[in-house]
């Protein structure tokens, strides 16, 4: 390990210097206010799942962090270093250790931030911790690969630009199969288009059902819209690790295409901390002031419904539901009505989960979580009270408007052997769509232009 | 009154004063320096909050114990939060009273109440230091500066008390020490965690309008 001359690693030297540029005022607000009276101890399902380990309580993780700023930009913790517990980090083992705190004990899920009465977000200076770290290179093998992909090829699962054209002409097949309509399109790049739909890669890695779903729901609605065929991924890893550059960039890609087609609106797929980048965080990243709207899936595909542009029945979906509230669509978005509004016009049985909407667990997938195997094993023992969540309400399928939270709860749900399925409103509402009428019409048109044909 | 006390009462306490304004200027200057993050987002929610509304909510929600999950799953921790403060409000009104409206301490009423509210205060106060001492939590979040400033408050507390009825006819010994540790505490607690008022109207209003803008306070839920 080099040192600077100070006795202290470069990499150390490095994080302490950046912490200095990347502070806000709000930041050192949540800093310099922690009283340690310990409210928002019992908010954090780290804490709930391992009970008797004080390291996991949100003040203490934040203190991690909150020493370097005391030690270095807060007059106290230069006066009187040990009074007010100020510290520093002086070797690349020192780094190492912090890492392991706000990337493997935190999901950055918010739930302490609204149980503080001091108004302290410590998911907020945790991501600063992360994206000083990154920046040295300390970060979680799965995180430095997600963030190389997504800088490197434009969206975070490595999809090859062929690869989505194809999966996009197969679900069009599929669409065309289903509603035996020849004509029906999954639009790639049509300009002046009412919507751009953007998606999460895992849509088209692991779940073209999604596609095919929100193109029968486009398709059934008449809607114009079209998916682009370059910044197309609405997730951004940006928030998970710290990275504002990564994230203005990747969000500033999805902007320039709708530009670029001179679309309308920009729709986001069901997807928590896609939503929160593209429709929130992005533009601060960015830097950038959005010129067009943009809206989760979710309330178009409500608005769908109230405007009667689509029909659904809710018998096609028996059994029970209940519904997750991802962390930053919740807590970070506001987006808690309207998927309950929706689901609860395509199920006939939902259960509330308690505690809901902002003040929901989170699926314990959360931060990047999913791609750091390494803390697997604590991440599920963590999940316990997440587990302990969901099968109280005795359903049989969690709805979530998250991918994320999809793998997340998969996960739990087979550690724990709960037994339940997950699901995410797109599918329950492409479910649920009343089709027969659409499909017989087509049949006509179908045959009548086949005897057209035979005639001539 | 002995020059000493009078000098404690007055002077001292006068000096002692300016001294903490000074360094809170001091404080909200550096604090003020910080860039403040510039919010583009265009807003989310259901359109029934916004920003203004948002942080009067956030700084409201110390008066509503039932907002916050953590206060609502623990009344008892929230009374005691509430005259644990209203402890605080008495003992600093006291050390005004007795100096500058002595007169006021002649009400038996008004000093019953400054003593059930620094007596209370002083017995929650003991509560608090031992669980900060015993429970693994707690003490794992503690710096010195918690326990210290926790033991001179609940001490001040208790000086409050014994100083409330104003009467130096059994000596002047109570009042000296409740005023000597009157200035103590005005000069050390710029520099303690118990400044943490000062930073309160910002963090909560920030975190308020940010809420607000997302849609996200006033919060939602369906109780269980
Ligand atoms: S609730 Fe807020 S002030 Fe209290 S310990 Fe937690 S972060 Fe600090
Ligand atoms: S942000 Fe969430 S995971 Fe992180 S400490 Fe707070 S409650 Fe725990």
């Amino acid at each position: 390990m080099s040192t600077t001359t100070n006795g202290r690693s470069y990499k150390a030297q490095k994080v302490i210097d950046r912490m200095g540029q990347k502070l806000t005022r709000q930041m050192v607000g949540s800093l310099a206010a922690c009283v340690h009276c310990g409210q928002c101890t019992d908010s954090c399902h780290y804490v709930l799942s391992n009970p008797g380990d004080p390291t996991f309580a949100p003040a203490y993780k934040a203190d991690r962090i909150r020493k370097l700023f005391k030690k270095h930009y807060d007059w106290t913790g230069k006066v009187f270093p040990k009074w007010v517990k100020a510290g520093t980090v002086q070797t690349d083992e020192d780094l190492e250790e912090l890492k392991d705190i706000v990337f493997g004990k935190c999901t950055n899920c918010r739930r302490c931030t609204i149980n503080c009465p001091m108004g302290v977000d410590l998911a907020t200076f945790n991501r600063m911790a992360r994206g000083l770290l990154c920046h040295v290179g300390i970060m979680p093998e799965g995180v430095e690969y997600v963030a190389k992909e997504q800088w490197e090829i434009g969206n975070q699962m490595g999809v090859l630009k062929e690869d989505y054209i194809e999966t996009i002409e197969w679900q069009e097949e599929e669409l065309q199969d289903e509603m035996e309509d020849p004509n029906a399109r999954i639009p790639v790049d049509k300009v002046n288009s009412e919507i751009v739909y953007v998606i999460n890669p895992r849509e088209i890695k692991h779940d073209p059902r999604s596609v095919l779903d929100a193109a029968k729901i486009f398709y059934m609605a008449g809607a114009d819209y079209t998916m682009p065929s370059e910044g197309w991924d609405m997730t951004n890893f940006g928030l998970f690790n710290g990275d504002d550059e990564l994230g203005g960039a990747v969000a500033g890609r999805v902007y320039d295409k709708v530009e670029e087609l001179n679309g309308k609106k920009l729709v986001i797929s069901e997807c928590g901390h896609g939503y929160r980048s593209t429709r929130c965080e992005g533009p601060n990243w960015a830097k950038k002031d959005i010129a067009f709207d943009s809206e989760s899936s979710v309330i178009t595909m409500l608005k769908y419904i109230k405007e009667g542009k689509i029909k659904v029945d809710k018998t096609k979906n028996p059994g029970s539901y209940t519904f997750h509230d991802s962390c930053n669509n919740a807590r970070s978005c506001g987006l808690t009505e309207e998927p309950r509004e929706l689901l609860s016009l395509v199920v006939d049985d939902f259960r509330e989960m308690y505690p809901n909407r902002a003040e929901n667990y989170c699926c314990t997938g959360g931060g990047g979580a999913m791609s750091m195997a390494e803390y697997r094993p604590s991440r599920l023992k963590s999940a316990k009270v997440k587990a302990d969540q969901l099968s109280a309400t005795g359903t049989k399928t969690v709805v979530t408007s998250c991918h994320n939270c999809v793998d997340g709860l998969t996960d739990l749900i087979g550690h724990y052997k709960l037994g339940m399925d997950v699901t995410q409103l797109v599918n329950l509402v492409a479910n649920a769509l009343v089709v027969d009428e659409k499909i017989e019409e087509n049949r006509k048109i179908h045959s009548a232009e086949t005897s057209a044909t035979a005639a001539q | 009154m002995s020059n000493l006390l009078h000098f404690s009462s007055h002077t001292l306490q006068e000096i002692a004063l300016v001294f903490m304004a000074t360094v809170y200027f001091m404080r909200v200057r550096w604090f003020l320096k910080w860039p403040l993050a510039k919010e583009r987002q265009p807003a989310t929610g259901m359109g029934d909050t916004n920003p203004k509304k948002g942080a009067r909510y956030s700084v409201g929600k110390i008066a509503m114990p039932w907002a916050m999950e953590s206060s609502r799953n623990k009344p008892l921790m929230y009374a005691q939060f509430v005259i644990f403060h209203l402890g605080v409000v008495a003992a600093i009104g006291l050390s005004f009273i007795i100096p500058y409206g002595p007169g006021l301490l002649k009400s038996a009423g008004l000093v019953s109440l400054i003593q059930l509210l620094t007596g209370a205060a002083c017995i929650i106060g003991v509560f608090r230091i031992i669980r900060r001492i015993t429970n693994p939590y707690m003490r794992a979040i503690s710096s010195p500066d918690d326990h210290f400033s926790l033991v001179l408050l609940t001490g001040w507390f208790a000086f409050a008390f014994m100083a409330a009825p104003n009467n130096i006819s059994s000596g002047e010994g109570v009042m000296l020490a409740y005023f000597m540790l009157t200035a103590f505490f005005l000069v050390y607690v710029p520099f303690s965690k118990i400044s943490h008022y000062l930073y309160y109207p910002f963090t909560r209003t920030y975190l308020g309008r940010h809420f607000g803008r997302r849609g996200v306070y006033p919060l939602k839920r369906t109780p269980a």
